[in-house]
């Protein structure tokens, strides 16, 4: 975990969210959270501003490697953008290329841990980022998700992403010791170990969570045929993860072993209380990868409100890991925004953006690459926003089941 | 009804009375001369990972200095209660595995981590996680899933002692389940490339946090040394088909010496000991 020499550069300090250089669109790729309190704020609306940035800087795209296999769309991909919800760009002003991550579903961590781990990281360390939403998986790159597309070089798991932006310089642990390091390598292990068996029980396997909020949110951006077979297949496969891994003798049933799951996660959650202690941040002043670990996996429990919230009646009684989610919240995720609509809107154009930001947020949150997918045939692919935008009715119920 | 509510409050009151003088008795009661670990058989049987296991577990109870056998059984898995060895037969109870044992003795008054303050207890827990996540999980990886040394090393070992065709069954029906746990954590498409430098990065960081201390936490040893020296001592002096691991773990030099010092504290000083004579022979032996 030691940091990368820099031999000299200055890195753009991610003290406030973003470099001097790309504020004007990294602002809108990062968009503003509506109400800020749940988790689609986190991502950008897609539409906004994309048309006017297209037309400033045309064709600066650089082809991704002709070594991958043709995804259905992928050299459709300006037209796409165009119709889109989904793609935004930003230039990376240094190398003139263009940065693209598309974040959707991954197969091994929980997706919004992921999703908001890696929107947090490239906050902290000043990268541009775009979101890119894909509804449907195989036009990823690798197929294998999220994945960040940079020029030519794509790289598909979290671990790598966050190495891949260090070696671009773009780094939050610059300041770091040695030992500080290795403590951010065994809390990521401690985090992976104790407290995703139960975020991951929280949204896919308790039902009550599952029926009433998972299931609804994914599918209703999934295409039909699969939005009745993924989400169940996501769960199914969420406790197999748990079953295999806690599931051991002596617990039998799968009730021990949600109790012991979650015994584990609320210690979980008391050692980084412990040592957050009452420091903003982990290490110090400025917030690292180890915040973003934390950040990344605490935001979903703190911010979905569930019928069942043990974990987030938990959380909630420790109040500066509460503080520690809530400052990075407000410093780095609500950006006010230029360009975007006036403070005057009224009531139905909030909710018409807060639905485009959940609806944008849920195609982040979707499928997992897998075998049959890739054989199964191709799906054109859908111009969704419309559809939902019209569809104000039927989406506001899970919104307002939602939003606090 | 008031009669049998207070009936009710008061079977509740000798219930738990009975309970708390029960815990109390157990709690009590001090280290018995016959303590006993149990692992499978040594120079035919045991595999990477449960030899590491069960050093981590011996060096605790040395740490910890509890006098304990270590008992050689073919079948040791299936006595345990949680199916993993090892596991210590302490009076009357059967506790498996470095975490609940490390509760057990806590709960008989012996404990190395009191002196810590609890941000140290808790860089503690999370670096005995790191551990468990990364070198276990790249040793079963190795010796389950890397076809070479299963061929070679685990199928000829693990079911040693049983006559054909049972040998053959029990092993592919543990590879069958650790293949099954790797996939669902995300282990089975990563090659061997992959999770040496997995190794790597953990030693890494482990070496980084040592530094030139003689344990990790100041001048006592703790549980998280006991465990790391289990898994790099084992890592260092097992044969496999490479040694790739062990040049892993050799580039870290402080890690060695660390290994080297805990063993000649711990270990050396029991010469008589069976487990102390079966650390150092396993230096010279081959697991082939």
């Amino acid at each position: 975990m030691g940091c990368p020499g820099g031999g000299g550069v200055t890195l753009p300090r991610a003290i406030h969210g973003k470099p001097a250089w790309c504020h004007g669109l990294v602002d809108t790729a990062f968009g503003h959270p509506a109400g800020g309190d749940d988790l689609t704020g986190l991502l950008r609306p897609g539409g906004f501003g994309l048309r006017e940035r297209q037309a400033a800087r045309p064709a600066a795209r650089s082809p991704l490697p002709a070594a991958r296999s043709p995804l259905p769309g992928h050299e459709a991909r300006p037209h796409l953008l165009a119709d889109g919800p989904q793609f935004p760009r930003v230039f990376n002003a240094t190398s003139g290329a263009l940065f693209y991550a598309f974040l959707t579903h991954c197969e091994q961590v929980f997706s919004p841990a992921l999703q908001s781990l890696l929107q947090a990281y490239a906050k902290f360390s000043g990268a541009p980022l775009i979101v890119n939403t894909i509804n449907n998986c195989r036009r990823a790159p690798k197929g294998d998700l999220p994945v960040l597309v940079s020029e030519d070089t794509v790289v598909s798991q979290p671990a790598k992403i966050l190495n891949f932006l260090r070696r671009q310089k773009y780094n939050a642990d610059y300041d770091l010791s040695a030992k500080q390091g290795a403590d951010t390598l065994a809390y990521i292990a401690l985090l992976e170990e104790k407290l995703l068996p139960a975020l991951l029980h929280t949204f896919w396997i308790e039902s009550e969570n599952y029926c009433s909020v998972t299931k609804p949110w994914f599918a209703s951006r999934i295409a039909f045929p699969l939005s009745l077979y993924l989400p169940g297949k996501m769960s199914r496969e969420a406790l197999n993860r748990i079953l295999l891994t806690k599931g051991g003798p002596p617990l039998y049933s799968l009730t021990e072993v949600e109790a012991q799951i979650y015994r584990d996660a609320k210690e979980c959650l008391n050692l980084l209380s412990k040592r957050l202690g009452t420091s903003q941040f982990f290490f110090g002043d400025t917030p690292t990868t180890l915040d973003a670990f934390v950040f990344g996996f605490l935001a979903p429990i703190y911010k979905v409100c569930f019928p069942r919230v043990q974990l987030q009646e938990h959380l909630k009684q420790l109040p500066n890991l509460c503080r520690f989610c809530d400052d990075i919240l407000t410093c780095y995720f609500r950006l006010t925004v230029s360009g975007h609509s006036p403070a005057g809107q009224d009531t139905a154009d909030a909710n018409l953006q807060k639905l485009t930001q959940l609806v944008n947020k849920e195609s982040n949150l979707i499928e997992k690459m897998d075998d049959n997918l890739r054989k199964s045939p191709q799906h054109p692919p859908r111009k969704l926003t419309t559809l939902k935008l019209a569809a104000g009715g039927e989406e506001s119920s899970p919104m307002s089941r939602l939003s606090p | 009804m008031r009669i049998k509510r207070d009936c009710k409050k008061m079977e509740q009151e000798i219930h738990t009375s009975f309970i708390f003088s029960a815990i109390n008795i157990l709690a009590a009661e001090p280290w018995p001369e016959n303590a006993a670990l149990y692992q499978q058989l040594k120079e035919e049987q045991i595999l990477l990972s449960d030899n590491a296991s069960s050093l981590a577990v011996q060096a605790f109870l040395q740490m910890c200095n509890l006098p304990v056998r270590v008992i050689c059984r073919a079948n040791a898995e299936y006595m345990s209660p949680s199916g993993k060895v090892p596991f210590i037969h302490v009076g009357n109870q059967v506790v498996s595995e470095l975490g609940p044992i490390v509760q057990f003795v806590k709960a008989k008054g012996h404990s190395l981590s009191d002196g810590l303050d609890e941000v140290q207890k808790a860089e503690m827990k999370a670096y005995m996680e790191l551990v468990n996540n990364m070198l276990l999980t790249a040793e079963l990886y190795l010796q389950w899933c890397d076809d070479v040394t299963v061929e070679e090393i685990t199928y000829p070992r693990y079911g040693s002692p049983y006559p054909w065709p049972l040998n053959r069954i029990l092993s592919y029906q543990k590879q069958w389940e650790v293949r099954r746990k790797m996939k669902a954590i995300g282990w089975a498409g990563k090659t061997l490339e992959q999770v040496l430098e997995d190794v790597d990065q953990c030693c890494h960081a482990l070496s980084q946090r040592l530094g030139t201390q003689p344990y990790f936490f100041n001048k006592q040893p703790t549980e998280l040394d006991a465990l790391v020296f289990g898994h790099l001592f084992t890592i260092l002096t097992t044969q496999l088909i490479t040694d790739e691991l062990s040049e892993k773990v050799k580039n870290y030099s402080n890690l060695t010496a660390f290994c080297r010092r805990i063993e000649q504290q711990y270990f050396e000083g029991h010469e008589k000991d069976s487990s102390t004579t079966a650390a150092h022979s396993s230096k010279r032996s081959l697991l082939r």
